[in-house]
């Protein structure tokens, strides 16, 4: 049953960084749009994530629950020493997700568009930034565990952690990634011209993607980071960046073609795989402080806990996954608009 | 104030918001099939308006209640760590078939939301009722966890650690069934009275009368039944919290001394120093009979407890007088309206519609009362009888600013819903006038 939460685990990891990642996206990309592009990519947006909007983040809630129930102990340091982080994610999460259905649902089109939109598109832009900071923050070695609070200051366990140079680079990681997610999504979406501009902006955020990636090991490197090391000196996690890199190239040339359904597979797999090289890296150490590794497994829940668990999410997605899958299918998600 | 103290008004704040969206989000979607199957029966254009208008109400409040409780799965853990640490497993259960409950709403919604002349016609009305049915479901589990907190079941501590964990026994606390329909049975009334009320006001401003007529009866009807219902289930729990919690009770009476055929006191200032209620009115015997159903049972006064488990009392029993007030009030609405069905006539004077109009917000006045009577009420513990909730808080400091931070943010938020409800509704006295 382990084995069954555990799945569940980096499967809503995976499913929230990539859905929720290219509902983010959506913002950063309207928001790098010209301002004539703006109403139509926020138009093409509304019809292909709407329907399955407020799914995509419910991965979120999914994730933090499995962790709180099964893996109390890992849960309990993220939760205490990634507090400010966090909150200011869900600071974001509010202000894009009301903004979002403001702006779609209001009785009255008026000037209050420009606010909605304007909340949209920084929301979408620094929530991610802030969840890419929380990830660095857990692996860059930087957490400081301590039961005497006051001899610490405020600013060294609370702040400086998640507020560095690396944690800066693996947050524009994440949005680069988010960009790169929606601009690939929205190529089947369109037609003609448009599909140009979105092809265009897809290259865009790939390269950003693959140089803010290289930054964030380069950075590592240099000063000496547990994790990248261990990342450098681990086979399969670099073997599956250099499929990631490979898969580049049928990726452009798909994007060029502009093939959509073969875009949205092959930018899921490179998530896929980014997620894996990360994970696989120091599983299951999966927090770095500055003197130890904490293991997700060690404080985990007691068997009972685990076996009731594992059967609420076997019998949860039994259900749920047909239903997304037909949600998705119903509106164009999967099996996009066929070349016109 | 301290930590402790801004940890607890974050989480008052931040759950008293949460719950009047989250109490529409599971009764609307109600109000908006049946209006769709009768736009679906008779065709009828009001019908089909007054679904668009209460589907867009439904997305609001939907993604409202969504982020907010997004924010609150997260501050459980952020504001009490050593809570979640040791509760979190035990209480996983119903989290994690909540989880699963939103996700089938979500899904729902969006085929509602994004269904029309897309779908089958009965196919689309169906997913409006999944989206009701996995919100009432979602409402339950959460309280069920809630309940847990008031009567805590299926483990063992040992040296300060949980074992025997048995997360079925823990979902099935004692206090789950009575707090699950009392809960549900409120979030129909608030949202019943709240929604009827606003269209008595439209009506009294004489826009668009035909469609809010048909509006109010729907969103009555629910919030009637439920209204009615309620005293009974609230004296359920009562008899339950005698039992499982006696301080509870003596706070919510503000009984202080331990007596056999109790008086039940109706107002009243309570004086915490004194230990004294002023100015009541006494009813003999009557809080032994409702608590234990017996005119001569003892019941337990606040002297027998240990002063440092003793919750606030002053608070928890205004709170507690607040709410038995307002749903004896919403009970007399209830009945006048089930007579108006009968004498017609009624529906054309201005008193009845004003009635309904001034009833409007008293429901959640009562749901957020009838909260500050079981949170407050359970002090000083966080887990009854098992963990203070001064143990379980965060050892990071600065909770102040976090607090103000969200009171500023869902204020804003709370202003900006009202005015587009306002703006909706304006909207729809245009449409088919
Ligand atoms: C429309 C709202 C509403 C109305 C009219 C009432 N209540 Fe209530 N009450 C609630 C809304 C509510 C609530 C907000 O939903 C609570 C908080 C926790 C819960 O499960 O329900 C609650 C809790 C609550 C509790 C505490 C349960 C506990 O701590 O475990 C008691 C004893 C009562 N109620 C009793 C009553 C009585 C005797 C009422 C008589 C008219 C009444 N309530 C009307
Ligand atoms: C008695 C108190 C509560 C009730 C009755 C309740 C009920 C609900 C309902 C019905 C919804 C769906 C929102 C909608 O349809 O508009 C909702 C949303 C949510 N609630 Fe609560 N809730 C309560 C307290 C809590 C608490 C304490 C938590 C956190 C642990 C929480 C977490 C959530 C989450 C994460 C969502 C969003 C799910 C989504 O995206 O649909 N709720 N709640
Ligand atoms: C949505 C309706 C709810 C409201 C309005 C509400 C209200 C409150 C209030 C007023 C307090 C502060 C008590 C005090 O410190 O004096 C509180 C505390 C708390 N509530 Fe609730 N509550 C609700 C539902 C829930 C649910 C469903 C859960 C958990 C599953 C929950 C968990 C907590 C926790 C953990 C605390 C902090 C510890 C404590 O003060 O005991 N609440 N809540």
């Amino acid at each position: 049953m382990l084995y069954v939460v555990l799945f569940f685990t980096f499967f809503s990891l995976f499913l929230y960084v990539l859905l929720g990642g290219a509902d983010f996206g959506a913002g950063i990309v309207e928001l790098f749009s010209s301002r004539n592009n703006r109403k139509l990519t926020r138009d093409t947006i509304y019809q292909v994530m709407g329907p399955i909007w407020e799914a995509n983040h419910i991965w979120l809630i999914i994730l933090i629950v499995i962790l709180w129930i099964a893996f109390p102990a890992y849960f309990n340091i993220i939760i205490i020493y990634l507090h400010v982080p966090l909150t200011l994610v869900l600071l974001g999460i509010t202000i894009r997700g009301v903004a979002f259905i403001f702006r779609h649902y209001d009785a009255v089109v008026d000037a209050s568009q420009i606010w909605y939109n304007r909340l949209f598109r920084i929301g979408s832009l620094i929530t991610p930034v802030f969840l890419g900071m929380s990830f660095g923050t857990l692996v860059s070695g930087k957490i400081i565990l301590t039961t005497d609070y006051s001899e610490i200051g405020f600013a060294d366990i609370f702040i400086f952690p998640w507020l560095n140079t690396f944690t800066l680079l693996t947050g524009l990681f994440y949005a680069a990634l988010c960009a790169f997610l929606a601009s690939t999504l929205l190529i089947g979406e369109t037609t003609g011209e448009v599909r140009k501009i979105y092809s265009r902006k897809s290259a865009v955020f790939t390269i950003s993607l693959v140089l803010i990636g290289g930054a964030v090991l380069t950075y590592g490197y240099f000063t000496e980071m547990v994790f990248v090391k261990d990342f450098l000196n681990n086979p399969f996690s670099l073997i599956a960046i250099a499929l990631s890199a490979i898969l580049l190239i049928p990726l452009w040339q798909a994007i060029k073609k502009q093939y959509s359904m073969r875009t949205r597979i092959l930018a899921g797999l490179q998530v896929l795989l980014v997620i894996f090289a990360a994970v696989n890296t120091h599983f299951p150490n999966l927090i770095i402080t500055d003197t130890s590794e904490v293991d997700l497994l060690a404080g985990a829940a007691p068997d009972s806990v685990i076996r009731v668990l594992g059967i609420s999410l076997i019998i949860g997605g039994a259900i749920i996954l047909p239903g997304l899958f037909h949600l998705m299918r119903s509106f164009n998600m999967i099996n996009p608009k066929k070349e016109s | 104030m301290e930590n402790l103290d801004y940890a607890r008004l974050q989480m008052a704040f931040t759950l008293g918001f949460h719950i009047i969206f989250a109490c529409i989000g599971m009764v609307m979607p109600f109000f908006m099939v049946v209006s769709h199957k009768k736009w679906l029966n008779t065709r009828k254009p009001v019908y089909l308006d007054l679904t668009k208008a209460w589907q867009k109400g439904v997305a609001i409040f939907f993604v409202t209640g969504a982020v907010s409780g997004t924010a609150l799965s997260f501050e459980l853990g952020m504001l009490w760590p050593e809570f979640m640490k040791h509760a979190g497993p035990v209480i996983g259960m119903p989290f994690s078939l909540e989880g699963a409950a939103f996700f089938v709403e979500a899904i729902a919604l969006g085929f509602y939301l994004y269904g029309w002349k897309r779908l089958p016609e009965t196919f689309h009305w169906i997913t409006g009722i999944i989206i009701g049915i996995s919100g009432v479901a979602s409402g339950i589990l959460v309280v069920s966890a809630n309940a847990w907190m008031n009567a805590p079941a299926g483990f063992d501590v040992v040296n300060g650690e949980f074992i025997n964990i048995d997360p079925v026994a823990a979902f099935f606390n004692e206090a789950w069934f009575t707090q699950a329909l009392h809960m549900t049975l409120a979030a129909f009334a608030a949202t019943g009275f709240a929604v009827a009320g606003i269209h008595a006001f439209q009506i009294l401003r004489n826009k668009n009368p035909e469609l809010h007529k048909e509006a109010f009866k729907i969103a009555i009807f629910f919030g009637a039944v439920a209204a009615i219902l309620q005293p009974l289930s609230g004296d359920l729990s009562a008899k339950d919290v005698a039992v499982r919690q006696p301080v509870k009770l003596a706070a919510m009476e503000a009984h202080y001394e331990t007596e056999k055929g109790a008086p039940l006191f109706i107002g009243g200032i309570v004086d915490e120093d004194k230990k004294e209620v002023s100015h009541k009115i006494e009813i003999p015997g009557a809080l032994s009979f409702l608590a234990f159903g017996d005119f001569d049972a003892e019941v337990k006064g606040l002297n027998e407890f240990p002063e440092d488990e003793l919750p606030p009392v002053a608070i928890v029993h205004y709170a507690f007088q607040l709410m038995v007030g307002i749903g004896t009030l919403l009970m007399l609405a209830a009945l006048i309206f089930f007579i108006s069905l009968r004498k017609r006539g009624w529906w054309d004077n201005k008193k009845f519609w004003w009635l309904f109009a001034v009833l409007s917000p008293l429901g959640f006045i009562a749901v957020e009362a009838g909260w500050v009577v079981t949170e407050v009420g359970r002090q000083p513990w966080i887990v009854y009888n098992v963990m203070r909730t001064k143990d379980a808080v965060t050892p990071m400091p600065g909770l102040v600013y976090s607090f103000y931070m969200y009171v500023v943010v869902y204020l804003a938020l709370a202003v900006t819903v009202t005015w587009l409800m306002n703006r909706q509704i304006k909207a729809l006295n245009n449409s088919t006038e």
